[in-house]
């Protein structure tokens, strides 16, 4: 590199206009993504946007339908259950994944690989699969259920689905690796020289997790917290399954409003809340947070 | 939300994959369901393409080539071709609102006929061409749908938890001491209501929706909720519910596959009709309306369905052809049809959207 490298350079820089030119090939590069920027906006954001302002003009223009949010206890009903579903996903998610990913980061080499595969294995299974898998376990009659009883530690089947355990459950199922992912890297990137300097320096193992690890693992945690949440407020096919019908999470009851009972002021009222909810979700934590982190931009 | 012929599509061919019946008797049965188009010379003239939308995506599959072609040999210049997008009233809305209609005829049901008729969307039956007296009764040619079939929301139940009876009516079915275990409802307001209503002895029409949704919240606790008929059939057999409001074509087949342990009871079930709506500005025209006509007129078709799936048929001729061994499940057999209380297709088209809502406001609270 050094002989040649250094013959060709000046050739180069000879060749080229040295002034305003960082600004002339800044222009070039996003010519380059014009065309992917000009069919998002035609093909996506602009029908989104037709769909979502449905919400001010149906039955008739005006905020009609955004004052629900406030007066309807319905509407209301629906957010407060969605939110408290994401939030407990979110929450046993992190510190599931958080262990998980303390395993991971500390094993060998070798078993980081087979840690890995066992994380993104589930990743490639049908939702719609799992769910169903999960309804087979919990169900009365179900494994779980069978099982304890042949055991004798219970007399009645336990009430393990169709209610907001089950559907935790189900989502917290789908959600782990989500988590595993952004925590694992940030936990990759700490120096392990710096646990073995605080144990040096006399720090218990407990003091040296809480003060050194903790906090330089802190990043993945909040990258995945804001990852899982996001997802989960969309969720359909879990909780549909495994509510047992007693239980309407935000993108059900949008479904119902759009398709059965044929109120698309409301149902696009809500749809509009989740987009604006997710996008200051997103403003506030980037922030906090790295979001390159999240959707696998590398550290 | 699944509805009852997506359900009945996907029995017929579940049947049809164990061997249970044949590739004829299943075509006659999808025929007589309206998943697959009768051929008939009624609609011979018109040089036009007639779009069926149904719900089964796989009932589809091999009727391109063992139906559509000889209907189409048949009749010149006609083609009847299926879609399988399933036609919620929401998808028909937004075709009918785009000016981009390519529906003729889809399977709704008499709220949807309803509904869609008051906002506008759908095409007003010609009973100058349908006869009124192919059907049994009003409820099945309504203003803006006819139904070729019908099917019924009953009580079913578990006769092993139940040794000393079952449940009779409603009122049993409400008994939580008399009768200990979980429940299974559909998750809609249409029918649950009626049943709640008649459990308090009360009159099911008008629909009373506050005491109806008070009612069902007195079974909360013991409640679990169906979406779509395989589930239904599924949470029953597993036995996550004791007893349930569920569809006969459900219910028979749990009754068969059980030799009679899942019974189920005709009184006070609640009839309704399969019917069949068609969009405003559908691209077909006026000719839909002899293929309707056609579907309705012919009784033979529609006791093969029965024999297929358990769909009652509709034409008044045809529950003396029902074989004896089958009576017992069609619906709209003399003997069963007076048990039952026939869905005011007119009182949820004008409350549907309301009252559902509230349902579900209460059940899912």
């Amino acid at each position: 590199m050094s002989m040649s490298g250094s013959a060709a350079a000046p050739a180069l820089s000879a060749a080229t206009p040295a002034p305003s030119l960082p600004r002339f090939r800044n222009a070039g590069w996003w010519g380059l993504i014009l065309p992917a920027f000009l069919l998002m906006t035609v093909f996506y954001l602009a029908p989104i946007l037709q769909v979502l302002l449905i919400s001010f003009t149906e039955p008739r223009p005006g905020l009609d339908n955004y004052e629900r949010l406030f007066t309807s206890m319905g509407v209301q009903n629906v957010i407060e259950t969605t939110l408290r579903i994401c939030i407990i996903t979110t929450a046993v998610s992190l510190a599931l994944g958080y262990a998980l990913s303390y395993v991971v980061a500390l094993a060998s080499p070798r078993a980081q690989r087979w840690w890995l595969l066992a994380v993104l294995v589930p990743l490639w299974i049908s939702v719609l699969v799992r769910s169903f898998a999960w309804v087979t376990l919990l169900r009365r009659q179900g494994l779980v259920n069978e099982g304890l009883m042949g055991l004798g530690v219970i007399d009645e089947p336990l009430r393990l689905v169709w209610n907001e355990f089950g559907i935790v459950v189900g989502m917290v199922h789908y959600m782990v690796p989500y988590a595993v992912l952004p925590i694992l890297a940030s936990m990759r990137e700490i120096d392990p020289r710096l646990l073995a300097a605080a144990r040096g320096l006399g720090a218990s193992r407990f003091t040296a997790f809480r003060r050194v690890f903790l906090p330089l693992s802190a990043p993945g945690l909040v990258a995945a917290g804001v990852l899982v949440f996001i997802f989960s407020l969309g969720f359909y096919i879990t909780p549909a399954i495994l509510g047992g019908g007693k239980t309407l999470m935000a993108a059900e009851w949008i479904k119902l409003q759009i398709l059965d009972l044929i109120r698309w002021g409301l149902g696009t009222m809500l749809a509009t809340v989740l987009v604006v909810a997710i996008l200051v979700t997103l403003a506030i934590f980037s922030r906090v947070v790295n979001l390159k982190r999240l959707f696998g931009g590398g550290a | 939300m699944q509805t009852f012929q997506q359900d009945c599509v996907e029995l017929a061919l579940r049947r049809f994959r164990r061997g249970e019946v044949g590739r004829r008797e299943l075509l006659a049965g999808l025929v007589a369901l309206g998943a697959v188009a009768p051929g008939g010379a009624a609609m011979a003239q018109a040089e036009r393409q007639i779009v069926m939308v149904n719900w089964g995506g796989l009932a589809n599959q091999g009727f391109g080539d063992f139906y559509g072609k000889p209907f189409m040999a048949e009749n010149p210049g006609v083609r009847v071709v299926q879609d399988s997008t399933g036609p919620a009233t929401g998808r028909i809305r937004s075709m009918v609102e785009s000016g981009r209609v390519t529906w003729d005829v889809c399977d709704s049901s008499a709220t949807g006929a309803n509904l869609l008729g008051k906002l506008d969307l759908a095409t007003r039956m010609d009973y100058s061409i349908i006869n009124r007296n192919d059907v049994i009764g009003p409820g099945f040619a309504l203003e803006y749908g006819v139904a070729p079939y019908s099917f019924s929301s009953v009580l079913v139940y578990d006769s092993a938890k139940f040794p000393n009876g079952g449940p009779t009516n409603w009122t049993d079915f409400w008994d939580l001491r008399k009768f200990p275990g979980t429940r299974l409802l559909r998750r809609d307001a249409t029918c649950v209501l009626e049943a709640a209503l008649m459990s308090m002895g009360k009159p099911p029409y008008p629909v009373d929706i506050r005491t109806g949704i008070r009612r069902v919240m007195e079974l909360r606790r013991n409640l679990v909720f169906w979406t779509n008929g395989s589930e239904s059939e599924q949470l029953m057999r597993t036995g996550e519910a004791v007893m349930g409001q569920i569809w006969h074509t459900r219910a028979s087949v749990l009754h068969k596959e059980s030799n009679g342990r899942f019974k189920f009871i005709w009184n006070q079930g609640v009839l309704q009709p399969g019917i069949q709506v068609v969009p405003k500005g559908n691209p077909a025209g006026e000719i839909v309306q002899k293929f309707l006509a056609s579907m309705l007129a012919k009784p033979e078709p529609q006791v093969g369905l029965l024999g297929l799936l358990g769909n009652g048929p509709t034409n008044p001729k045809a529950a003396a052809m029902v074989p004896a061994e089958l009576r017992q499940y069609n619906p709209t057999d003399p003997e069963n049809e007076k048990q039952q209380i026939v869905l005011d297709g007119a009182f949820w088209g004008e409350n549907y959207q309301q009252a559902n809502q509230d349902f579900l406001d209460a059940v899912t609270g």
